[in-house]
C-alpha cells in the first residue's frame, strides 16, 4: 500500500513536545523517522506519574512510528554518526536553539552541503532573531508571552493556562506543514532548504483574530475585544453538569425558538430587555452572555442533562452539547465513528491506546506500525543501516558515543 | 519570491470560519487559492463586531490570501465555469454540511470525475456517519464537547472555554491545510487525487494527544491546576515581591540544580524529595509552597534576568500592550502589519513556518467578487458566461 510519505528518510533530534508530535505524524504517514535522543534520552521520558510501568505516558503518546539511536553528539564521533545518517536523509530536526547546531558541527549550512536537498527544521522556544533567540522556553512560559492565559481565569487572580499543550503542539503541526510544503517544492524545483518554527510564533499566529480585532475597528468592542474584560466562561450549569447549547438561527435572524424556548423556561418577561432581543447577545458567549449567566443559570440548575436536551432539542430544534471530560468523551456512542484511538503493543508497557489520526486518507491511509521505543533500542540496527560493522559499535559503545 | 505551493491551484467552496482558515493558508504558502462565494454572498460569520469600516474583521482574517469570484452553483451555467475552474485545480476544500456538496453537484464523485487528480478535503463538525452526523459544529461546542475545557480551570473551580477567540475553528482549519498537503505528497507518488475527510472534533482531540495521553494511562481527566502542569514540575507562574507573576518551567533535569542556585535553594539539589521530575511531581506538595515563599522576595525582572542565565525558562505574563511593540515578535515576525485598500492597515500573526528559499507571505483579503473578471478571462470567459452577469460585490 502506497503511503504518502514512503521513502522519506527523517532524522530528529528533538525532544518534549512540538519536534516530536511533527515527526510523530510524519511517521503517521509513512515517513522512516529515526530518532536521535541523548545518552541521558528524550526528557519526556520523564514526565510524570502518570507512567505506565516505567514508560512516561506523555512519551508513548508522542513517539509512536519511530526507532531510537541514543548518541552523544557533543563528542566529535557522535557528530560523525549524524552527519552519516543526514547524508542521504530527506529532513533534519533539530530544537537545540539558535546556533547550537552549527557551533556542535552539525548546522544547516554544514548538513546541506552534503546534501542539498535537505529540509532542515529548526524549532525554537521565541524565534530566530532578536533579544530572546538564546533564551529557552517551555509550553507555559510560551503561554505567557503570547498572552494566551488572557483568555482564561480571573483579572486578579492567579493565571490559568490552557491546559492543552497548544503552543508545543501547534508548532508541532506547523512544523509538519512547513516540511511537506518544502519537500513539495524539492519535488518541484531540486532543492532543500532551511524551515523555522516558533513556539511563541505560532501561539501569536493562533491568536491572529485578535490582532486583526486590533486594527483601528470602527467600534472598540465585540467579541474579541469584550472578553479582555469578561468573566471565565463555564457554559450553563445543569444538575448533572455543564453544557452548552444552540438555537436555530442563521446570522441573528431568529426562528422564534428562541422566544418560545424562554417561555418554557420561564422567562419570557427577559424579552422586555433590550439585550434580549437576539439569543446571539446573550448566550454564553454572546456580548452581554456574561451579565446573565445566573438568570440562565437559575433554571438550568434544577434541570438536568436529559431533561435540558429533551426540552431544547425535541421541543426548540436546537442543540445540546454537554462540557465533557475524557471518560464521558471517550465513552460518548459517536466516537467510534471519528476513529481517534489507536492502540499499539509496547515492549514493557504492554497494549497502550493511543490518539489516533484526524485526517482520514482514503487511498494512502495513515498508520501506526511501531511502537514508541526503547531509549537506543534500535543503535545497532541504524548504524549497521548506516555502514558501521559491529567492531565499530561495539567501540563506540565501550567509549560512551552510543548507547 | 514565490512560496513552496507556487503552481498549485486550490477550489476553495469553504463558508464561515473552518473551511477558509484552511485555505487561507494554503494562499499564504503560495497557492492561488480561488474563493467561490454565492451571489447574496453570505459574509458569515456576518457582523461579528468588530467591524473595520463596516466589515467584520474576521471576515477579513479568514479571507486573506485568495482571489474572490462570485458563482451562483446552483444555476448550469455557472456549475459550467466552475467545472472549467476544476480541470485546472489541485486541491478542493469544503466544510459544508454532510450532503449539501454533493447536492449541488460538487462532491467527490462529481469533481473527481472532470479531474482526477484533485485532492478533495471536506471537514463536517463530529464526523460524516454517526448520531451526530448532521449536528453542526461550531467552536465553542467543540472546545465543551471536545474536552478543551474539561482540562482548564482552577482547582475546584469549574470547566473553562477559551473566551477570546474561535480557536478550535482554527484548530480544525490546521488539520485540513494538513490533510490538503498530505494528499498533494501522497499524488506525487500515485498520480492521483483522493478525498480526504476529517471532523472539528478529530482535530480538537489531536491537539490534545500530549494531555490525552495522561488519560490513557490513568483512566482519568488530569485535574485543574491554574498554570501548573501535571507532568513536571515545578512549571507553574509564581507570584513575586512586585505582586507580578513569572512563568517559570524546569522541562529538562539539568536544569533543576541551577533552579535552585539561583533561588538559592542549593540543600534542595540533594533533596531526596525532589531529585528527578518524577519526585518533585509526585512530592509537588511539599515542594511549591517553598518555592512561591521564595519568588515572593524578590521582584519578577530579577527571576527572568537570572534563571535565563543559567538556562532555565522563565518570562513575563505579556498583554498586547507591550506585544505589539516587543522587539522580539516584530524582529521575527510573529505579528505583522500590512495594508489594505478597503480597510487599511491591518495586524496580523505572521506566518508561523519561515521559510529559507520560498517564504510564505500575507496578502488582502478580496472584497467579495473582485476577482471575478480576472479569474472568468484566464479561462476566456467573462461575465456573459454566468447566470448573474451584473452580481457585484
Amino acid at each position: 500500500m502506497v503511503t504518502p510519505l514512503e521513502d522519506t528518510k527523517v532524522i530528529d533530534i528533538t525532544e518534549e513536545i512540538a519536534g516530536p508530535y511533527c515527526s510523530m505524524e510524519l511517521g503517521d504517514i509513512g515517513a522512516e523517522v529515526i530518532k536521535v535522543e541523548r545518552l541521558r534520552g528524550d526528557t519526556t521520558r520523564g514526565w510524570g506519574p502518570p507512567f505506565i510501568g516505567d514508560q512516561s505516558a506523555v512519551f508513548l503518546g508522542l513517539n509512536r512510528n519511530k526507532r531510537s539511536i541514543a548518541l552523544d553528539w557533543t563528542k566529535p564521533e557522535g557528530r560523525d554518526i549524524l552527519l552519516r545518517l543526514a547524508k542521504d536523509a530527506d529532513v533534519f530536526m533539530d530544537d537545540l536553539g539558535v546556533g547550537k547546531a552549527d557551533s556542535l558541527g552539525f548546522g544547516y549550512e554544514k548538513l546541506s552541503t552534503a546534501n542539498p536537498g535537505l529540509v532542515y527544521l529548526s524549532i525554537t522556544a521565541f524565534g530566530e532573531k532578536g533579544p530572546f533567540a538564546d533564551r529557552p522556553g517551555s509550553e507555559l512560559v510560551a503561554q505567557a508571552m503570547a498572552e494566551v492565559t488572557s483568555s482564561y481565569g480571573t483579572i486578579g487572580e492567579p493565571p490559568v493556562r490552557a491546559g492543552t499543550d497548544m503552543a508545543s503542539t501547534f508548532t508541532g503541526y506547523f512544523s509538519f506543514m512547513g516540511i511537506l510544503s518544502a519537500l513539495f517544492r524539492r519535488s518541484h524545483g531540486g532543492r532543500g532548504q532551511k524551515v523555522a518554527t516558533s513556539l511563541v510564533g505560532s501561539a501569536l499566529y493562533m491568536r491572529g483574530q485578535l490582532w486583526m480585532a486590533h486594527s483601528d475597528p470602527d467600534e472598540w468592542t465585540g467579541f474579541h475585544l469584550d472578553s479582555y474584560i469578561k468573566p471565565r466562561d463555564h457554559g450553563y450549569t445543569a444538575k448533572d453538569g455543564q453544557f452548552v447549547f444552540g438555537i436555530r438561527g442563521v446570522a441573528g435572524l431568529e426562528s422564534g425558538d428562541f422566544q418560545r424556548l424562554l417561555k418554557d423556561l420561564g422567562l419570557e418577561h427577559m424579552l422586555s430587555n433590550p439585550h434580549w432581543s437576539r439569543f446571539g447577545n446573550v448566550s454564553s458567549t454572546g456580548r452581554y452572555g456574561y451579565l446573565y449567566d445566573d438568570v440562565w443559570n437559575e433554571k438550568f440548575s434544577k434541570m438536568t442533562l436529559a431533561e435540558i436536551t429533551e426540552l431544547i432539542e425535541k421541543k426548540h430544534g436546537g442543540n445540546v452539547y454537554p462540557v465533557n471530560n475524557y471518560e464521558m468523551l471517550f465513552s460518548h456512542p459517536q466516537l467510534p465513528y471519528i476513529d481517534m484511538v489507536e492502540e499499539v503493543e509496547h515492549p514493557t508497557a504492554g497494549k497502550v491506546k493511543m490518539t489516533g489520526m484526524p485526517w482520514k486518507l482514503h487511498d494512502t491511509p495513515g498508520s501506526v506500525r511501531l511502537p514508541p521505543p526503547l531509549l537506543g533500542q534500535h543503535t545497532d540496527e541504524i548504524l549497521h543501516e548506516a555502514g558501521y560493522s559491529q567492531g565499530e559499535i561495539n567501540s563506540l559503545r565501550r567509549a560512551k558515543v552510543v548507547s | 519570491m514565490p512560496g513552496p505551493l507556487e503552481g498549485i491551484r486550490v477550489f476553495d467552496m469553504t463558508l464561515a470560519m473552518v473551511g477558509p482558515v484552511a485555505t487561507r493558508h494554503l494562499g499564504s504558502l503560495g497557492a492561488d487559492v480561488i474563493h467561490i462565494e454565492a451571489p447574496e454572498g453570505v459574509r458569515a460569520p456576518s457582523g461579528i463586531p468588530p467591524l473595520i469600516r463596516g466589515t467584520s474583521s474576521n471576515y477579513i482574517q479568514h479571507n486573506l490570501n485568495k482571489r474572490g469570484i462570485i458563482l451562483d452553483l446552483k444555476s448550469p451555467k455557472d456549475k459550467q465555469v466552475a467545472y472549467k475552474i476544476l480541470e485546472t485545480c489541485d486541491l478542493f476544500v469544503e466544510n459544508m454540511r454532510t450532503g449539501v456538496a454533493e447536492r449541488l453537484g460538487m462532491g467527490f464523485a462529481d469533481v473527481s470525475r472532470i479531474n482526477p487528480r484533485i485532492v478533495y478535503v471536506a471537514i463536517t463538525g463530529y464526523g460524516s456517519s454517526g448520531p451526530m452526523a448532521h449536528t453542526p459544529g461550531s467552536d465553542g461546542n467543540i472546545q465543551a464537547f471536545g474536552g478543551w475545557n474539561s482540562i482548564t480551570g482552577s482547582p475546584g473551580g469549574g470547566w473553562e472555554a477559551s473566551r477570546h477567540h474561535t480557536q478550535m475553528d482554527f484548530n480544525a482549519g490546521n488539520y485540513i491545510t494538513q490533510g490538503a498537503l498530505i494528499g498533494l505528497m501522497a499524488r506525487e507518488r500515485t498520480g492521483k487525487g483522493q478525498y480526504i475527510d476529517l471532523s472539528m472534533l478529530g482535530a480538537a482531540m489531536a491537539v490534545q494527544t500530549s494531555r490525552i495521553a495522561e488519560f490513557f494511562a490513568t483512566g482519568k481527566t488530569p485535574p485543574l491546576m491554574d498554570s501548573a502542569t501535571i507532568t513536571t514540575v515545578p512549571h507553574q507562574a509564581f507570584l513575586c515581591q512586585d505582586k507580578q507573576w513569572v512563568a517559570v518551567g524546569v522541562t529538562k533535569e539539568e536544569q533543576w540544580a541551577p533552579f535552585c542556585k539561583v533561588l538559592k535553594l542549593d540543600h534542595l539539589v540533594g533533596d531526596q524529595r525532589f531529585k528527578t521530575n518524577r519526585d518533585r511531581v509526585v512530592n509537588r506538595d511539599q515542594l511549591i509552597p517553598i518555592l512561591e515563599e521564595r519568588f515572593k522576595t524578590l521582584p519578577r525582572y530579577h527571576w527572568i534576568m537570572e534563571l535565563n542565565e543559567v538556562g532555565v525558562p522563565a518570562g513575563k505574563f505579556m498583554q498586547w500592550d507591550e506585544i505589539r511593540f516587543h522587539p522580539q515578535i516584530i524582529e521575527n515576525q510573529q505579528i505583522i502589519q500590512f495594508p489594505t485598500k478597503a480597510w487599511g492597515t491591518l495586524y496580523e500573526g505572521g506566518p508561523p513556518y519561515h521559510f529559507s528559499e520560498t517564504p510564505a507571505t500575507t496578502f488582502a483579503a478580496p472584497i467579495p467578487g473582485e476577482h471575478t473578471d480576472e479569474v472568468l478571462s484566464e479561462f476566456g470567459l467573462s461575465r456573459e458566461d454566468l447566470s448573474h452577469p451584473r452580481s457585484e460585490p
